[in-house]
Order: C-alpha cells, then sequence, then structure tokens
C-alpha cells in the first residue's frame, strides 16, 4: 500500500472574508501516511484549512501541494480525495452499496470490478450484511461505518475527515476511535482529521496542530504538545493546566528558580528571556506531600472543593503562595481523605510544569 | 390534552361554511350533468346518463377534450424544463440577481391574466401565432412556470449542500452531479410542480379566449361558448370530465408526496 502514500504541503495559505481572516498564513506539512489532526476551538479555521484541502474553499493566498504538485487551481472533483463530511453526507435515495458504488459509477468502473470493490470497502468496515439497506434506517455508527467506506473505495490519494465523530454518543465515539486508528494503520493512507475535541486528538494522531484564530500555534506529536506546550493556550485547551505568573530570581545551567508572591519555586530547563515567567502546571503532576516530607517544591493550602471521578478525585486547593491551584490525585490509595477545609500540602518535581509564553 | 387548541363552536361552524362554499360550486356540477331535461337543471323525474352519451359520442366535445390534453401535456412539458433548470440555476448561484430571477419567473401568476392575455395578444399579431397550437403551448408553458419554479424551490431549500459536496470529492462532475445527485432529490419538487402546471393548462379559460378563433376550441373555450349560446346540459358533463382530470391528478400528487414522507 506504501505506493499510495503521499504527503500534502500546506504553504502560506490565507482566506479572508472580508476583514475577517478565516486562516491567517498557515504553513503545514503532513507527511506521507500519517495520521494529522487539526485541532482547535470554533472558528479557529480548522474547518476552512480542510475545505481549501479539499478544494470547495479557493485560497485568497498561498498554496497546496500534493507531493510536489500544485493543485490549488484543481477543481474537488479532479482532486481525488477521500472526504467524509460531518453529518455524513449519504445519499438518502440510495441503498448502502450504491453510496459506496457511488465513487465508482462516476469513474465508469466496469461492473463486476465496481462489485467486487464495493464488497471488500464494506467488509474492511464491516457492514457487508447491510448493504441493500437505505441509510436512514441505519444507526450513527454504521452511517459514519459507511461513509468511510464511500470515501476509501476508489483508492484515493488522502482521506478528509471534518469531525465525522461529533454526532455520536460518548461511548460510540470511543469505540469508533479504535477503530479509525486501526483503520489508519490497516489502509495506510495519509488522513487529515478536524476535530474541536482534544480528547480524539490525543488518542488519535501521530501529530497535532492546535490551531487559534486562523493561526497555528504549534504543531507536534500528542505527547509533546501535552508535556511541553508552547503557549498558555496549548496548555490549556489540550488538558488541564495551572499557571503560575512569577518573577525570575536565580538563573542556573539547568534550571532557574522564581518567586510567586515571596514564595521561591524551581524549574528544570533553560530560562525564558526577560524576568517575568509563566509557569503551566498540570494538576495530575501535583502530588500530596506527607508532613515534614521534602520536596523541590511545596505549598500549602486547604481544600475548597473536590469531586469524585472513579479513577480520581480533582481538589480545588487554596494557597496562599500560588493561588487557587486544581489537583488531581488516583483515588485508589489516596494519601488523604478529600474533606472541605482540609490543610494538604502540595508537592511538584522542577521537571514537572514547563514554562509558556504568554498569549 | 391542551383545551386551548381546540375550536369553540363559532370557528367550528366557520370553519365549516367555508369548506362547504369551495366545495358546492363542484359538487352542483354533478347532479346537473345527470339531469333528463334537455336544458341545464336538476333531475326531474329520474337522473340519466344520456348527457354523458352525448359528450363521449360527439365529435366536437372530444375533439376539444383531445386538444385540452394534447396542449396541456407538450406546455407542462415546456414548463418543467425550463423552471426546473431555472429553479435549479437561481439556487446553485444564489446571488442577488437570481432573486429578482425567481421574482421576475412568478411574474404570470402576480400579473393578472386579463393584462397578461392582452400584452400576448398584441405579441402573437405580429409573430403570426394567434390561433396556433405553439401559441397557446407557449402561453400555457410560460404561464404555468412560477408553479414549477414554487415547488422546486421548496424542495430545494431542504436539500443538504453537503450531498453536492460529497458528490463532487468522489470525483461527480457537474452533469453527474446534477442527473445523480441532485435530481433525485428534486423529482418530487418536478412531480409537484408538473401536476399544478398542467391543470393550469387544462382549465384556463382566458388566455384561450385571446388566442383562439377557429382551429383551437380547448374544452374550457367549448364550455364558455355553451353558456353564451345555449344552456346545454352537456356543459355539465365536460365540467364533470375536468373535475375528475383534475382530482386524479392531485390525489397523485398526494400519493407521492405520501411516498416521499417515508
Amino acid at each position: 500500500m506504501a505506493a499510495l502514500q503521499h504527503s500534502l504541503t500546506v504553504r502560506r495559505l490565507a482566506k479572508h472574508y472580508g476583514p475577517t481572516r478565516a486562516v491567517d498564513d498557515v504553513t503545514l506539512t503532513i507527511a506521507r501516511g500519517q495520521f494529522v489532526t487539526l485541532l482547535g476551538p470554533s472558528g479557529s479555521g480548522k474547518t476552512t484549512i480542510l475545505m481549501a484541502i479539499a478544494g470547495f474553499v479557493q485560497p485568497t493566498a498561498g498554496e497546496i501541494l500534493l507531493d510536489q504538485t500544485p493543485i490549488t487551481p484543481l477543481p474537488p472533483e479532479r482532486r481525488n480525495f477521500g472526504m467524509v463530511f460531518q453529518g455524513y453526507a449519504l445519499f438518502p435515495h440510495m441503498t448502502v452499496a450504491e453510496n459506496v458504488n457511488f465513487p465508482l459509477r462516476v469513474r465508469n468502473v466496469a461492473r463486476a470490478e465496481a462489485e467486487r470493490r464495493v464488497a471488500e470497502a464494506l467488509d474492511l468496515v464491516q457492514l457487508g450484511h447491510l448493504k441493500d439497506r437505505r441509510p436512514s434506517q441505519l444507526s450513527g455508527g454504521q452511517q459514519q461505518r459507511v461513509a468511510l467506506a464511500r470515501a476509501l473505495v476508489f483508492q484515493p490519494a488522502l482521506l478528509l475527515l471534518d469531525e465525522p465523530l461529533s454526532a455520536l454518543d460518548k461511548k460510540l465515539r470511543a469505540e469508533l476511535q479504535v477503530e479509525l486508528k486501526a483503520l489508519h494503520r490497516r489502509v495506510g493512507l495519509t488522513f487529515i482529521y478536524v476535530t474541536h475535541d482534544q480528547e480524539e486528538a490525543l488518542s488519535m494522531s501521530d501529530s497535532i496542530a492546535i490551531l487559534r484564530d486562523g493561526k497555528l500555534v504549534q504543531e507536534g506529536p500528542p505527547g509533546t504538545l501535552y508535556e511541553r506546550p508552547a503557549t498558555r493556550f496549548v496548555a490549556d485547551f489540550l488538558g488541564k493546566s495551572n499557571f503560575l505568573a512569577g518573577r525570575i530570581v536565580e538563573r542556573r545551567n539547568d534550571g532557574f528558580a522564581y518567586a510567586v508572591d515571596g514564595a521561591r519555586f524551581v524549574q528544570d530547563g533553560p530560562a525564558p528571556a526577560g524576568d517575568d515567567v509563566l509557569i503551566a502546571l498540570r494538576p495530575e503532576k501535583i502530588g500530596i506531600a506527607a508532613d515534614g516530607e521534602a520536596a523541590p517544591n511545596l505549598v500549602e493550602g486547604t481544600i475548597a472543593a473536590w469531586s469524585y471521578f472513579g479513577t480520581s478525585f480533582a481538589l480545588i486547593v487554596e494557597t496562599a503562595a500560588a493561588g487557587t491551584l486544581q489537583v488531581t490525585v488516583p483515588a485508589w490509595r489516596c494519601p488523604v481523605e478529600p474533606a472541605e477545609g482540609r490543610r494538604v500540602r502540595l508537592a511538584w518535581t522542577a521537571d514537572a510544569s514547563v514554562p509558556v509564553a504568554r498569549d | 390534552m391542551d383545551r386551548s387548541a381546540q375550536a369553540g363552536p363559532v370557528a367550528n361552524v366557520l370553519a365549516w361554511s367555508v369548506l362547504l362554499f369551495l366545495l358546492l360550486p363542484i359538487g352542483i356540477v354533478f347532479p346537473l350533468s345527470v339531469t333528463d331535461q334537455r336544458f341545464l337543471s336538476l333531475p326531474y323525474e329520474a337522473p340519466s346518463l344520456q348527457h354523458y352519451a352525448t359528450f363521449f359520442t360527439s365529435e366536437r366535445w372530444l375533439a376539444s377534450t383531445w386538444q385540452s390534453l394534447v396542449i396541456a401535456v407538450f406546455s407542462t412539458v415546456l414548463a418543467v424544463t425550463s423552471g426546473t433548470l431555472c429553479a435549479i440555476g437561481c439556487w446553485k448561484l444564489s446571488t442577488r440577481l437570481t432573486d429578482l430571477v425567481r421574482v421576475l419567473m412568478l411574474l404570470p401568476i402576480i400579473v393578472p391574466s386579463i393584462v397578461y392575455a392582452l400584452g400576448i395578444y398584441r405579441l402573437w399579431i405580429r409573430l403570426d401565432l394567434l390561433d396556433t397550437y405553439l401559441g397557446i403551448i407557449l402561453v400555457h408553458g410560460v404561464t404555468g412556470i412560477p408553479y414549477v419554479m414554487i415547488t422546486v424551490t421548496a424542495t430545494l431549500a431542504n436539500f443538504d449542500p453537503r450531498l453536492e459536496q460529497a458528490a463532487r470529492s468522489m470525483g461527480a462532475n457537474l452533469s453527474q452531479t446534477l442527473r445523480w445527485v441532485i435530481m433525485p432529490r428534486v423529482m418530487p419538487g418536478i412531480a409537484s410542480g408538473a401536476i399544478f402546471a398542467f391543470i393550469h393548462s387544462w382549465d384556463e379559460a382566458v388566455l384561450i379566449l385571446f388566442i383562439a378563433s377557429r382551429a383551437l376550441f380547448t374544452l374550457p373555450r367549448r364550455m364558455w361558448d355553451g353558456i353564451n349560446e345555449n344552456l346545454d346540459p352537456v356543459m355539465a358533463v365536460a365540467a364533470c370530465v375536468m373535475i375528475l382530470l383534475s382530482m386524479l391528478m392531485l390525489a397523485g400528487d398526494l400519493w407521492l408526496r405520501r411516498r416521499r414522507e417515508r
């Protein structure tokens, strides 16, 4: 299947609607066979970029290249990209098999060959037994699979997916995430996936591009983005985060110390330029220290509120030195019994947090 | 159940009166058509089918029925083709200009027919189209366009634009998208429009009076002449035939709608 893989380059892409810049100078390279997610809140320009790649939106500036070939002037029907639409866009007047056959019918594929490929595509999504049903007789998850089979049956150069899971309930969504990832591995195509759901992005992607107000904020593998967010927005949008605004008081080779309201904390890694620093600290990287236990960073506080999630407790802790902190601790063998007003000592290591840019 | 949603006695009486008022003229025609008298009246002694026999053996009445059918069929084809293409074009382009075009296309049902007829009459003299099949088919076809425009535009309003995008993303060109995706979805609207355009031509009585002289004698015109010259009960029979065909068409429309909802 490797011969079918293609890379895609979006170079200095811009799309303006009057004074609004829906996409503002975005450059992005999607490597062959990768599962890349465009992630951002609504209005971030992610769907506009996907529609420009598909050919439905003519960019104001910039170009799009498939491998080394510019495709910007090509109409959608000549790009040969498979696409799964939000709401699936199955043809209601056709059966499942007719829907999947549509791209082959368009290409005048001989009947026997078309039948074989439709059956193959439906087997790929385990829907062979429903081929004579109408879309209205299928569940949401089944319709989604038909849309996938239809987008893959003509061996497209890329697969574009526009929030394909957003209409499904939470449990089904989780199942289909696993299926989509397995499907990606099986067919080996380059997938470009658009979503506003950070969990979807983290669980499926080889690489995530985070967009905000039409601009690309940060791009990288999910782990890197989660552990090393570049800006406050990324840290906040991808998972949860506490933010500590402090002043650098000491610089060392392998780290620095900063002060927040008189309290002193240490941080690994190079210090950013300037005296002011913003530190992002994930709730699950804060631990609860026993009395007398020493730690690189320590604050004392009282539990203002808490909630139980089965796997974990989420605590809201009021501290004098670092303000209000969100803390997530495993529920199994939790070191403290959560109770409002209870005093706790919070501790984290110098590599648990990360400096981020303000935005 | 919400009591406020139920009609009071006044509203009930009003509603039924309106309905009766609408139905009575249709209802009176049938008893008139089975009269045993030689003039337009209710049956005196016993209902009789003699005038039906006259209608179905009279060369003049049968020729008129046949003329009306031919004109209705051809003008329907004309109205459906141009109305559908125009509605789809306006929908696809969807600019301020196409909004204007949509309103212009509705003019034939906004402008009073008598005014329209006068204008056509002047024009047809010059084009030598008076009293010709082509002349009346053109007029009935053009005045039938609004019905097709309205019904097709309504079905297009419910058309999910993503279906068109999906078709194009799979490689379908404009003509394939039109034939395999858009047309099947707007077919019910086209069918409804065709039925209304047909009925419009079938019972049209104003334009034909201006355009026809010797050659054209559609059913409505023949009835009009009959009322002016003598009160032959065969007219009532012709009226029943017209109503029957219109009802059949409407029933067909209802059946199509029912099927579409399923």
